[in-house]
């Protein structure tokens, strides 16, 4: 099972391709994820921003965007896609949908996580007279720490995943390799290494985030 | 004026559509440097009591005053501020996992603003206060219960507040950790003039440094009182239970096989009300036989006191006497049967 120069060199581009897909989405995704799933968390009843509608409206959003297959959401958000990055086809037209869908995905993975800090937590910082900024970023990020870099971690080895979708619109990437030459042209040795490629690649983010989670674990 | 007057507190809360009585027409009056207990049991009303005190729960209806300001006039950055005047401490501890012992009493510093050189120094004199100068770079996961609470008083006093709400604050401790807290509690009261509330369903813990107390049942205050006047003629059953959590019931001690020979005197005095040995001088001037079956004595308050159960035999004649003589001499007594 020895790979030519060619099929090397797609293996290059398409590592990097996906590389560049997941890093980019993943760190949009953390970037309204969380606090999308902070709101979530702070307007649900008897919390510091108590909002009904607001609390009602995010969890609609977010269930009806988790509720879209992720290859049919693709296409659902071509419009949207081609107003932000001008084109449907492509890595980075891959990364609107990508984002998307882990955006929703990430806010209830944060919302689970902080609505693990006690709650008595909150009213001592309420009882020394703490701000509601003040309790999201003093109290409830730092204690959920160890929770939330999980979250992440499950975030960017589902948006790997997902990245194997973005074929569907010419997004290449490892996993469109794996389909269009290991599948459906018979070269089994492009599957192998692009799954080992893969499975090293998902290996490693969980081993990182591991490592942080018990850095930072304190209880 | 007090320094902390309640009027006609009441909280409903709705739980499953059904409404719930909290705290109803709670009327209060705590005065500036004491100790004030709230006693109740569980479901009582206590907590919800103590978290209207600094607003973390809001009244349904009536007034908390503090320092004469109506709390609900107070908008969300005032409370704020007001909030600094106040430590709270908890049950179970709340301190902050992911930051040291250090770091949990700055955080107080932090949120009003002080800088952190001088939150540094001010962080270290509080630990000292407190006796955990060596566990600052701790984390709250690897001290006992004790530790934690101290953290939590520490934390609670940096704004140098005049006044500690305690959440029950014990609840969650043995009896020797219990009696350290509440000895550190006493101590800090009277070092930094501070005005205490705590609300507990032990009555170990008010009379061991409650100068007055309050029972609470079912939202209602039934009785409030000096802690001594309280504990030596409870006037609600509800507070008598509480007293015989101290002290085995009389009444259960007459369940059992014993049966007395004459009559049961149950005798309460404070202090120094006592100069000359009352049983002995029953036995000396009297024909009687006291038979003593139980004794104790307390501190209640800072004051010592003692109960006594004894089984008056005799003459019937004899023992009106003697009574006779116990109600001259400075106690007060009670016939059981």
């Amino acid at each position: 099972m020895i790979l030519n120069s060619t099929q090397l060199a797609m293996l290059k581009v398409s590592s990097l391709q996906s590389l560049y897909m997941v890093s980019v989405s993943s760190l949009l995704t953390s970037l309204f994820g969380i606090p999308l799933g902070i709101m979530v968390v702070i307007t649900r009843n008897g919390h510091i921003l108590e909002n009904k509608f607001l609390y009602r409206v995010l969890g609609f959003i977010i269930n009806a965007t988790r509720s879209i297959p992720f290859p049919i959401f693709i296409v659902f958000v071509i419009p949207l896609t081609r107003l932000v990055v001008g084109t449907a086809i492509g890595p980075t037209a891959v990364i609107v949908p990508l984002t998307l869908a882990a955006i929703v995905f990430m806010a209830r993975l944060t919302e689970t996580s902080l609505l693990e800090v006690p709650s008595g937590i909150i009213e001592a910082a309420q009882s020394i007279g703490a701000s509601r900024w003040q309790i999201v970023w003093h109290v409830l990020l730092p204690e959920a720490r160890p929770g939330l870099i999980m979250s992440v971690t499950i975030t960017v080895i589902t948006l790997i995943s997902y990245s194997a979708m973005a074929g569907a619109v010419g997004g290449g990437g490892l996993g469109d390799l794996a389909i269009r030459y290991g599948y459906q042209r018979y070269q089994t040795d492009i599957m192998w290494v692009t799954v080992i490629l893969l499975l090293l690649l998902v290996q490693g983010i969980q081993i990182l985030g591991d490592r942080l989670v018990k850095k930072y674990s304190r209880r | 004026m007090a320094l902390i007057e309640v009027k006609g507190l009441a909280k409903v809360f709705q739980v499953d559509g059904q409404m719930v009585e909290a705290l109803a027409g709670i009327d209060l009056a705590i005065e500036e440097g004491e100790i004030f207990g709230v006693i109740g049991l569980s479901g009582a009303g206590k907590s919800t009591f103590i978290r209207c005190l600094n607003r973390l729960e809001t009244p349904s209806s009536g007034t908390v005053l503090v320092g004469g300001r109506d709390l609900s006039t107070l908008a969300r950055e005032e409370l704020r501020g007001f909030r600094r005047n106040m430590g709270m401490i908890f049950q179970s501890f709340n301190l902050l996992s992911s930051r040291t012992v250090a770091g949990n009493v700055a955080f107080s510093l932090e949120v009003a603003g002080k800088g952190r050189a001088a939150a540094k120094a001010r962080v270290a004199e509080l630990l000292e206060m407190v006796g955990l100068s060596d566990k600052a770079g701790a984390y709250p996961a690897q001290l006992s219960g004790g530790q934690k609470q101290r953290v939590g008083i520490a934390r609670a006093l940096a704004l140098s507040p005049k006044i500690l709400l305690c959440d029950e604050a014990t609840s969650s401790l043995d009896p020797q950790t219990t009696s350290s807290i509440l000895a550190l509690i006493g101590d800090l009261k009277s070092r930094l003039g501070l005005t205490v509330v705590l609300i507990t369903h032990e009555m170990k813990v008010i009379t061991e440094i409650c100068d007055r107390v309050a029972v609470l049942e079912s939202g209602r205050l039934v009785e409030t009182g000096r802690v001594i006047d309280v504990f030596s003629s409870p006037g609600h059953p509800t507070s008598k239970k509480f007293v015989e959590s101290v002290h085995p019931s009389f009444d259960q001690l007459l369940r059992g096989s014993f049966r007395p020979k004459g009559r049961l005197v149950r005798i309460f005095y404070v202090g120094e009300t006592v100069t000359e040995p009352l049983v002995y001088t029953l036995v000396k001037r009297f024909d009687v036989e006291p038979n003593i079956l139980q004794a104790h004595l307390d501190v209640i308050s800072n004051q010592t006191s003692g109960t006594l159960l004894i089984d008056l035999a005799g003459q019937s004649g004899a023992i009106d006497a003697a009574l006779g003589f116990i109600r001259t001499s400075n106690v007060s007594f009670e016939v059981l049967n």
